[in-house]
């Protein structure tokens, strides 16, 4: 899944360890949603919204081709 | 909370567990059956816990003055992708174990080892399969 993760924490001026530390997981989960390595589970893509105060379809990007 | 046993508690089962061990290898005289691996089980256990038990005692002692590290180690610990990998590598691990020790019993067989040891080896893959297969239900009817 492709996300706005890294745009978005680099518009807000915060490093990826202050992120992870906001977040309580670590800088390598960090580094692999960045990179759409790892899907995060519904709470952590929540919680990542919350942080940013904005909806998880304006970070996470849903493409119908994903689906299996 | 799961509470577990007290690190010191621990070091000193383990170095009971030990001492018992050698004091069995140097005391006994022509044992037969169990008495002769027994003690030897004895040490090897002892050593396991006893060294367990001191790590967690050093490590404790350790991050008692770094609080931000034992709060590192939590995160680690409960991260979710980490938590993923495991349960990822260990799904993995249990797909080939499947088949090496279906591979190792049939060598056995053929080897014509002794049948308890034999029972007692396809007796311990079927409990685990079966302990797989119960869990699959299990979580079938929880999610």
């Amino acid at each position: 899944m492709k996300n706005r993760l890294g745009e978005i924490r680099k518009k807000h001026g915060i490093k990826q360890e202050e992120l992870a530390d906001a977040l309580e997981v670590s800088r390598q989960t960090i580094g692999s949603l960045e990179n759409g390595r790892y899907n995060p589970s519904i709470l952590l893509a929540f919680k990542i919204a919350r942080y940013f105060d904005l909806s998880i379809e304006e970070i996470f990007i849903y493409e119908e081709s994903e689906v299996k | 909370m799961k509470k577990s046993l007290s690190p010191v508690i621990l070091m000193f089962l383990g170095l009971l567990l030990l001492s018992a061990g050698i004091y069995i290898v140097k005391t006994s005289i022509d044992p037969q059956g169990m008495v002769r691996v027994l003690p030897y089980v004895c040490i090897g256990l002892g050593c396991g816990i006893f060294g367990h038990g001191t790590g967690d005692v050093i490590s404790r002692r350790i991050l008692k003055n770094h609080p931000t590290k034992e709060k590192e180690i939590e995160i680690e610990k409960n991260d979710e992708r980490n938590i993923a990998i495991g349960s990822l590598a260990k799904a993995k691990a249990y797909d080939m174990m499947i088949y090496v020790f279906g591979a190792l019993m049939l060598a056995f067989a053929l080897m014509e080892v002794e049948l308890a040891a034999l029972l007692l080896l396809v007796f311990a893959y079927l409990f685990v399969v079966a302990y797989g297969i119960y869990y699959r239900y299990k979580y079938d009817k929880e999610m």
